[in-house]
């Protein structure tokens, strides 16, 4: 479990975290998101003990990040943003050094070096020099290396970064297959695809702050479906002016965008909420050629809350 | 054993400045080694058809090849030294360090270690041209040993200087190019500064007129603060026969002690709070 309770951090005068709150229970895949500069990668740093809150406090399965690091180290791993590695040692090399960092003992040493290449694919690589693995090898290795010990938590920086298609499809996998065996998944993203398939919660980061939606929420559920709004979207053949303002008259539809010859709206309710609105407009006679209804995804809801944030936004 | 220990020894000696250095360093010394032993023997007086007393030359040769492997050291430990920090930096693999269960005492000793080992190495492979001077008399093992030790010392406390600086600086080069200056002011800027305490002193007791038969009193020890941080007056000192009740090479010790103590204190503060410079 993670509890993060009114953390701040100032860099100088700039804000980078300020008055942040989040739980995140045991076994969850929890995602973060927000811009850049939002926050997420010194969030998880003072989680991961690299640097310590200037106020506020949290909490690693009970144990304090400031108070007590060292317990804490011992119950997480840590993949930063830009993780690095020694060119110059062979991938079993790596693995061995980072057992005897974690100050594990044979046979267990053995066991975990055994098991993260096994993990990671990289068991007919493990004579290789590093440098001669590709990327996303070398990233595989740097979580191999972060499961080592057995942490019963993860805190991922940005871990899909940079890797291809089919290494993030891998990735995504394997943080489910962990997340199924119990670990607890704390992971930031710019990728809110990845995150939607496999994060049961995200939570919104702006300004190092909490972000809410607009629904208010700061922290979007992502594993049942959402009955409370719905998007809708049309393309109309001839006017969108007008209709645009025949969906004016539906009661509850707010305008999201018109791009094109398409419509974009959201309204509270559930599905029959969509079709009620198709049905308003083709009985104002407006030619509709293409109908798609659903409830708002990530991107979707990411866009509501910090769209009006960028410069050129909604206000 | 500390894992950074292997870590570093296993990395170090798959550089290819692993097999160069010590060549090259044992190049110099021999070459040297034949130079002192050359030019002293056409100084001698057996040249002009005198005696020679193989005592000398062994001294002098003894002594050119402690200063000379003193001079080559102290251009090494910096590069051993004060980029094993950075390096991390650089590599981006110093979070992982720190987010695993190595304590930034574990980290310094195991760098501090492995870089102390490698000059040690070099000091060791150099015994034997040094030995040669046995053959030629005037010398003992007690000198060597004496000689060596201090070398150890200077050179540990220049290392976990080079380690200090590395905690501080981002790049490489930034932290060796400081730990070069430092070791500029230690040898050179200690000995200039000694060398106008002393000509002041001289010249004040010039002025001074005493009796017949009444020689000028001794430099007080205190002017000589600036040649117990000098590396190769701690040397000089190891050789040195002294009546104080303490001994110049005892207080150079103590300097070079606290100075490499003082150095990892702060080295251990600087890697503990590395993460918060982000």
């Amino acid at each position: 479990m993670i509890e993060i309770e009114s953390i701040g951090k100032h860099y100088g005068c700039r804000v980078a975290l300020e008055n942040f709150s989040l739980r995140i229970e045991s076994g969850e895949l929890f995602g973060l998101v927000g811009p850049n500069g939002a926050g997420k990668s010194t969030l998880i740093k003072i989680l991961a003990t690299l640097q310590p809150p200037d106020s506020g406090r949290a909490r690693v399965n009970g144990k304090d990040v400031t108070a007590e690091p060292s317990s804490v180290r011992a119950v997480i791993g840590y993949l930063p943003d830009v993780p690095g590695l020694y060119q110059d040692m062979r991938v079993e090399e790596f693995l061995e050094f980072f057992a005897d960092a974690f100050h594990l003992r044979e046979p267990r040493r053995r066991q975990a070096v055994d098991r993260a290449l096994a993990r990671s694919g990289l068991e007919r690589r493990r004579n290789d020099f590093v440098e001669q693995l590709s990327f996303g090898m070398k990233q595989r290795l740097v979580l191999a290396k972060t499961l080592l010990h057995d942490p019963p938590v993860l805190l991922l920086d940005e871990p899909a970064t940079g890797l291809d298609p089919l290494a993030r499809i891998e990735l995504r996998e394997l943080l489910k297959e962990l997340n199924r065996e119990g670990l607890t998944i704390f992971l930031s993203s710019h990728i809110l695809s990845d995150l939607e398939d496999i994060c049961t919660r995200v939570a919104l980061i702006a300004d190092g702050r909490n972000a809410a939606g607009l629904d208010g929420q700061s922290v979007l559920s992502l594993s049942a479906p959402s009955d409370s709004r719905v998007a809708c979207e049309v393309e109309v053949l001839g006017d969108l002016q007008f209709a645009t303002r025949a969906s004016s008259g539906f009661s509850g539809a707010q305008l999201v965008s018109t791009q094109g010859q398409r419509l974009r709206v959201e309204l509270p309710g559930g599905s029959e909420q969509g079709t009620a609105w198709l049905q308003h407009l083709l009985s104002a006679g407006v030619k509709i050629v293409h109908f798609d209804s659903r409830g708002p995804g990530l991107e979707e809801r990411y866009r509501q809350a910090f769209e009006k944030n960028r410069p050129g936004g909604e206000q | 054993m500390n894992p950074m220990i292997r870590k570093e020894l296993r990395q170090r000696m798959r550089e290819r400045r692993s097999w160069i250095l010590p060549s090259i360093y044992i190049g110099v010394l021999g070459a040297v080694v034949a130079m002192a032993y050359f030019f002293t023997l056409s100084e001698s007086p057996w040249q002009r058809g005198g005696d020679i007393q193989g005592a000398q030359i062994g001294v002098t040769v003894f002594i050119t090849v402690v200063f000379a492997q003193l001079s080559l050291l102290l251009l090494l430990a910096p590069v051993f030294s004060a980029g094993s920090l950075t390096i991390e930096k650089e590599q981006r693999t110093l979070p992982m360090l720190l987010t695993s269960l190595l304590s930034p005492a574990e980290i310094w000793y195991g760098k501090f270690v492995s870089a102390l080992l490698f000059l040690t190495l070099l000091l060791v492979s150099a015994l034997p041209v040094l030995s040669l001077a046995f053959s030629l008399g005037g010398v003992g093992p007690a000198e060597v040993v004496r000689a060596t030790a201090m070398t150890l010392l200077v050179l540990a406390s220049i290392s976990a200087l080079g380690l200090y600086f590395s905690s501080i600086f981002r790049r490489s080069v930034h932290s060796t190019a400081v730990t070069y200056a430092a070791v500029i002011a230690l040898t050179a800027i200690t000995f200039i500064v000694f060398t106008m305490i002393e000509s002041h002193w001289q010249t004040k007791q010039a002025q001074i007129t005493r009796p017949a038969g009444v020689s000028a009193p001794e430099m007080p020890r205190y002017y000589s603060i600036p040649l117990y941080l000098n590396p190769f007056y701690a040397v000089t000192s190891a050789l040195m026969h002294t009546r104080h009740k303490f001994p110049d090479w005892l207080i150079c010790t103590l300097v070079f002690l606290f100075l490499g103590l003082a150095a990892a204190f702060l080295a251990f503060r600087n890697i503990r709070r590395r993460g918060e410079s982000g």
